[in-house]
């Protein structure tokens, strides 16, 4: 039986992940830089279902729209929906290994770079520049990092429990 | 449908009817926000809890700045000092001018009301980042309401016009550039006088000009500066240099687009510009209730043309 995950655990990842993403990112490096939160909230909406899902997506999503500067709502929008994508994927990525895991979230990922591309294009906007097509691609790649370092902690609980 | 179903006993309402209701919750805030401009209070408070964090992580960047500023060559300073002498001597001969010219001004006001187009006041202020946003031209000041800072204010450089404030925070505020698409400056040629908007375009570093008809006396390397009839932002402030003008006679009007002066690339200082408000900006007093509706005196009828 696995334990769930604890709360500092849960709280910290996101706030670190928060503070990579208000790092001052520019240029090319914005661009190719993917969105941790997203990705953090994948992580947990895969592991953890019971205490991460919709509702705190769209509420970090209104967060890193003032942080961004972004349209209000645009970021929740696009963690809602990703998501949901997740949650509908949740059984089958579980029984994956990591390669085919990331694959699976670097999907994801691209639907919800769409999703920022066509709502900006909707308002009028330019595309910025053709890096953006890495960032999913480079938030795939880190799928595997993340869930290892996020692992460590509880996989070191549970051989302490189960012992003692 | 049923994968997503985690298990027997989960309750609440299923992850598709979440998902329809965030969205449709998400898509009216984008409106409100587009739209009505009607959720700046979210953003305010927002940005008071995540400024002190930002600053927080500004912090290694700035000591790694300093510290290279501390080892900086000889050469790279001496240079950069006789330039800046330079620009003094050409600034204070202009200072020298622009005095002459504002005691004229003064007289001229005195005789008739004319209002106080011409802004002298301003705050000097750092831009502390980019916009984290690559849709968007904005940067982030690190000045704010606290400071007497209010949405609209103009920002310049030592060359121009940077933009306007959009929204401001309490410690921060946020500039949206000239460049920004949509972002439009009412300026008018400093050769003939010839009225125009600059609109942003989107893209780095070229602005546009649109409405100019065909004929209009508009060439390639006309200085634009801001013409003050919108009571923003205060008349004679470099706005563009025109690049470029596309004379098509099969559209009715000409494609001019032009360069912005300044830029936020090489700077880090810039000046908003805290001028009065022009509450009593002058108004034609045309009355349109004369009887007859606008549409019928404006536009005659089409049987009279034939």
């Amino acid at each position: 039986m696995r334990l769930p995950a604890p709360f500092g655990l849960l709280a910290g990842s996101f706030v670190f992940a928060f503070l990579l993403n208000l790092l001052p990112w520019s240029g090319v490096a914005l661009q190719i830089s993917p969105d941790f939160v997203l990705l953090i909230l994948l992580y947990w909406a895969v592991q953890e279902p019971r205490s991460v899902g919709q509702g705190l997506g769209f509420i970090l999503g209104l967060v890193m729209d003032v942080a961004d500067s972004a349209l209000l709502g645009q970021h929740a929008l696009i963690y809602v929906v990703a998501i949901f994508l997740v949650q509908l994927l949740r059984v089958r990525v579980l029984q994956l290994n990591l390669p085919a895991q990331a694959l699976h979230i670097g999907a994801i990922l691209i639907l919800a770079q769409a999703i920022g591309v066509s709502l900006n294009l909707s308002l009028g906007r330019e595309i910025p520049g053709t890096w953006m097509a890495i960032a999913p691609v480079v938030g795939a790649l880190l799928w595997p990092v993340i869930s290892l370092v996020l692992a460590l902690p509880r996989l070191r609980n549970r051989s302490a429990r189960t012992i003692g | 449908m049923s994968a997503y179903q985690e298990n027997f006993f989960s309750r609440g309402p299923s992850a598709l009817a979440r998902l329809t209701f965030f969205s449709l919750v998400a898509i009216a805030i984008m409106i409100a926000d587009h739209r009505f401009q009607a959720l700046a209070f979210v953003r305010l408070g927002v940005s008071v809890v995540l400024t002190p964090i930002e600053q927080l992580l500004m912090l290694p960047g700035k000591l790694v700045q300093r510290a290279s500023l501390h080892f900086a060559d000889q050469n790279r300073l001496v240079a950069e000092n006789t330039a800046l002498k330079a620009q003094v001597l050409e600034l204070s001969a202009g200072h020298q001018q622009a005095q002459l010219i504002r005691a004229e001004r003064k007289y001229f006001e005195s005789l008739g009301d004319a209002n106080k187009r011409l802004g002298d006041r301003g705050l000097v202020a750092e831009i502390i980042r980019d916009a984290r946003n690559p849709f968007v031209r904005k940067v982030i000041l690190d000045k704010g309401s606290s400071h007497g800072l209010r949405p609209g204010l103009a920002v310049i450089d030592g060359n121009g016009v940077i933009g306007q404030l959009t929204a401001v925070g309490v410690l921060t505020s946020e500039v949206t550039l000239s460049t920004e698409k949509d972002q439009s400056i009412p300026v008018m040629g400093l050769r003939n006088g010839l009225r125009a908007i600059a609109v942003g375009s989107g893209r780095d570093g070229t602005i546009d000009i649109p409405f100019i008809p065909v004929g209009a006396d508009i060439q390639a390397g006309d200085a634009l500066v801001t013409s003050g009839i919108d009571g923003t932002y205060p008349a004679g402030l470099s706005v563009a240099t025109v690049m470029n003008v596309d004379r098509n006679p099969a559209f009715q009007f000409a494609k001019v687009s032009a360069k912005p002066v300044a830029g936020t690339d090489q700077q880090r200082f810039v000046k908003v510009l805290t001028h009065e408000e022009l509450k009593d900006y002058p108004r034609p007093d045309v009355k349109p209730d004369d009887g007859k509706p606008v549409r019928e005196r404006v536009v005659p009828k089409r049987r009279e043309i034939r």
